[in-house]
């Protein structure tokens, strides 16, 4: 009875499509108060912002950022239009969040450096234990603001206009900043 | 290897060059195998880049976050699911609406009307449930509306016996909360049915998920 | 359901796949089937072995890894339409089942069960761990699992019966039934239809059965120490043993019996409440089986 339907066929669907659908639906819950919406939001994304925070600032604030994203979208969730993807909306929230840490955590560790100098010690340091160094483990290793510039342009594919406004710098220093940070993690490939 | 060229090897791999300063350090990466020996490796920490994995974090972050938003985690909900705090909140909105008419105070505190405007260009045709009062509440309408959106949108695509299975279900679910405002506008401060109306609500937003995320295509 | 789908495929199910790779420990399996039957056995053996009844238009991948042995169909154009799969794997390999037009058996499981479909019927025998069988269109059975046991459906029944852990029951237009139930943490809840429980009430547990419209029958074995709620808008309610109602008011009441700390909920807004000892409710059951389908489901059957 059911399969005589012309459904059939038209039943298979993109399944990007349906993600998407699924997702705009799950938005609308979890918009509505609907926790249970809200914790498939998060279990589908948690992994890219908590990878972004951990490349960010280091493996110790990784945990502690996610969650401070993840209650921030919770009362935000009334604000995202669909414009966008639900996905990108949050990943700009995301990185939102972790740069307003950035001072905090940068003051703390006392290690936010701008200066070349560090990063060429880094990159001329090419001894057999840094060889193997993971290649994670080496972006972790970088100074922040290359760091920073390195993580969103390279891996998160912002722009160096969008960089420097994020960052409060001008597009140059991203630039150079970007360089610099690949010249030092050439030699952490294998 | 001249630093001064070594340097731009990065904007010449990103294709931020002028023109005329791409030519140039062509000319020169042909003369000097050290620069295109450097070349290969900053694009290979590029591609490098792009194919990072993402990882999740080892622990679950989920339970404390959802202390922090009020939110009862799957696990502990399964024990008793009416304490999701979605409950609580419908009831809350079952009782102001039994109480309050719409477009008074309380309601206004919620959303503002056309905080969520339609998403899409298409008409999404007049489908499946009739709006009933309830649906007053600007959050759970708000909720609703988008879910129908998407539902309406993906509609053609989903069988027609599915199409009619999900409208009578959604059809029994609408008459049981008719059924829980009736009662409660008899006995407004009765927990029971507030709970009882919560639940049904709740249920049909569960509904149209299900059938929405069907629409849209999951097999 | 299908038995209509089996017919119309019947002509174009003329190829036969028989494949067989060797698993590890710990692998799962993973089919997605758009239209037609998965069925799976068990057998003591370290591999999965896949039969399958499709169009000769049609090809049968199956892709296996350390982790995963991930079945399905393809059409040389498009999607194929409707395969019959038998799928024979070791009993403890966890199981990821899904389809649209979709009957799904599982026979024998001791492992982890995910089975989701639309239209078509979910019947497991066994699962251990999380089993979690959907359906929209169709009946969800299950027997002999125990674990986290989560079953959904919207327009049909959920039955379950020796089965033994934490159980949810959610259904829209149909009856739930829970028999011979070993839990300390129940909840089944419909709109349209009865709940049947007959199981356990363990000390500390917590059960809520809720319907709409339908009767909840509900086992209180002797001797258990349970504080029971009883929420009802125009229903009765009646237990066969004598107990003392507290805390009333129009239509909410209590009672506890013993020590009263498990919780039990009972909810209908139209029907009657009924609470038993165990085994004194199967034959409410049957009573029951004849006004189980409500009559615009059948006028639905009509209208194809």
């Amino acid at each position: 009875m059911e399969l005589t339907t012309p459904g059939v066929a038209t039943l298979r669907r993109d399944l990007d499509q349906a993600t998407r659908d699924a997702e705009t639906a799950d938005v609308a819950l979890a918009a509505s108060g609907d926790g249970r919406a809200f914790e498939r939001l998060y279990r589908s994304h948690v992994a890219r912002i908590h990878s972004l925070a951990q490349r960010m600032t280091g493996e110790d604030h990784a945990d502690d950022l996610t969650q401070d994203v993840f209650v921030r979208a919770w009362s935000k969730l009334s604000t995202f239009r669909g414009e966008a993807a639900f996905g990108t909306w949050l990943h700009r929230l995301a990185v939102n969040v972790i740069l307003a840490r950035r001072t905090t955590l940068g003051t703390e560790r006392g290690r936010y450096d701008d200066s070349e100098n560090v990063l060429d010690g880094v990159a001329s340091r090419p001894h057999t234990a840094e060889l193997s160094l993971d290649f994670e483990a080496a972006i972790e290793r970088l100074p922040d603001g290359a760091r920073q510039v390195f993580v969103l342009h390279d891996i998160e594919g912002y722009r160096h206009e969008e960089i420097a406004d994020l960052l409060g710098i001008v597009p140059g220093t991203s630039k150079s900043q970007l360089h610099h940070a690949r010249m030092a993690l050439r030699r952490h490939l294998e | 290897m001249s630093d001064t060229w070594t340097n731009r090897l990065s904007e010449y791999l990103d294709g931020e060059l002028p023109e005329s300063e791409r030519a140039t350090l062509e000319a020169h990466l042909r003369a000097c195998a050290d620069c295109r020996a450097t070349l290969e490796q900053l694009r290979r920490v590029v591609a490098r880049a792009q194919a990072l994995d993402d990882t999740p974090p080892t622990t679950d972050l989920w339970p404390a976050i959802a202390r922090h938003v009020g939110v009862v985690s799957l696990d502990a909900r399964r024990a008793r699911r009416r304490l999701s705090f979605t409950v609580p909140q419908l009831a809350a909105a079952a009782v102001a609406l039994t109480l309050l008419s719409a477009g008074s105070a309380w309601l206004l505190l919620r959303r503002p009307a056309g905080a969520r405007p339609s998403q899409s260009t298409t008409t999404p045709s007049p489908i499946l449930t009739n709006v009933g009062t309830y649906e007053a509440n600007p959050r759970y309408a708000a909720a609703v509306a988008s879910l129908e959106r998407v539902l309406a949108q993906g509609r053609s695509r989903l069988d027609t016996a599915t199409v009619r299975v999900i409208e009578k279900n959604l059809g029994i679910i609408d008459r049981a909360i008719r059924d829980a405002q009736s009662a409660l506008a008899a006995d407004p401060a009765n927990s029971y049915l507030n709970l009882h109306l919560a639940q049904e609500m709740r249920r049909k937003l569960e509904l149209l998920r299900q059938a929405a995320a069907l629409a849209g295509a999951r097999t | 359901m299908l038995t209509t789908l089996a017919t119309l495929a019947g002509l174009a199910l003329a190829q036969q796949t028989d494949t067989t790779v060797p698993v590890r420990a710990g692998a799962r399996l993973e089919v997605n089937n758009f239209g037609g039957e998965i069925a799976i056995k068990t057998w003591s053996k370290s591999a999965v072995r896949v039969t399958a009844s499709h169009s000769s238009r049609d090809r049968i991948t199956v892709d296996a890894s350390e982790q995963v042995v991930r079945v399905k169909s393809e059409g040389r154009r498009g999607p194929s339409q409707v395969v019959d799969y038998e799928i024979t794997v070791p009993a403890a390999m966890a199981l990821a089942l899904s389809g649209v037009y979709t009957d799904i058996t599982v026979d024998g499981s001791q492992g982890e069960i995910t089975a989701e479909t639309v239209q078509g019927t979910v019947k497991v025998s066994g699962g251990v761990g999380n089993v979690s069988l959907k359906s929209v269109q169709g009946d969800v059975t299950l027997e002999k699992a125990r674990g986290r046991i989560d079953l959904s459906s919207v327009n049909e029944t959920i039955k379950a019966s020796q089965i033994s852990g934490d159980v949810s029951a959610e259904t829209v237009n149909g009856d739930i039934s829970l028999v011979q139930v070993e839990s300390s943490n129940a909840e089944a809840t419909t709109v349209n239809g009865d709940v049947l429980y007959d199981g356990t009430i363990k000390d500390g547990g917590r059960y809520r059965f809720s319907t709409h419209d339908g009767d909840l029958r509900v086992s209180v074995p002797e001797k258990s120490n349970v504080s029971v709620s009883v929420s009802t808008f125009d229903g009765d309610f009646n237990a066969c043993f004598p107990v003392q109602l507290t805390g009333k008011t129009k239509h909410r009441f209590s009672f506890t019996i013993g020590s009263g700390n498990a919780r039990l909920e009972l909810e209908s807004f139209n029907g009657d409440i009924r609470l038993c000892r165990p085994g004194q409710l199967a034959k409410d059951k049957d009573r029951d089986q004849h006004k189980n389908h409500d009559q615009d489901h059948d006028q639905d059957q009509e209208e194809e």
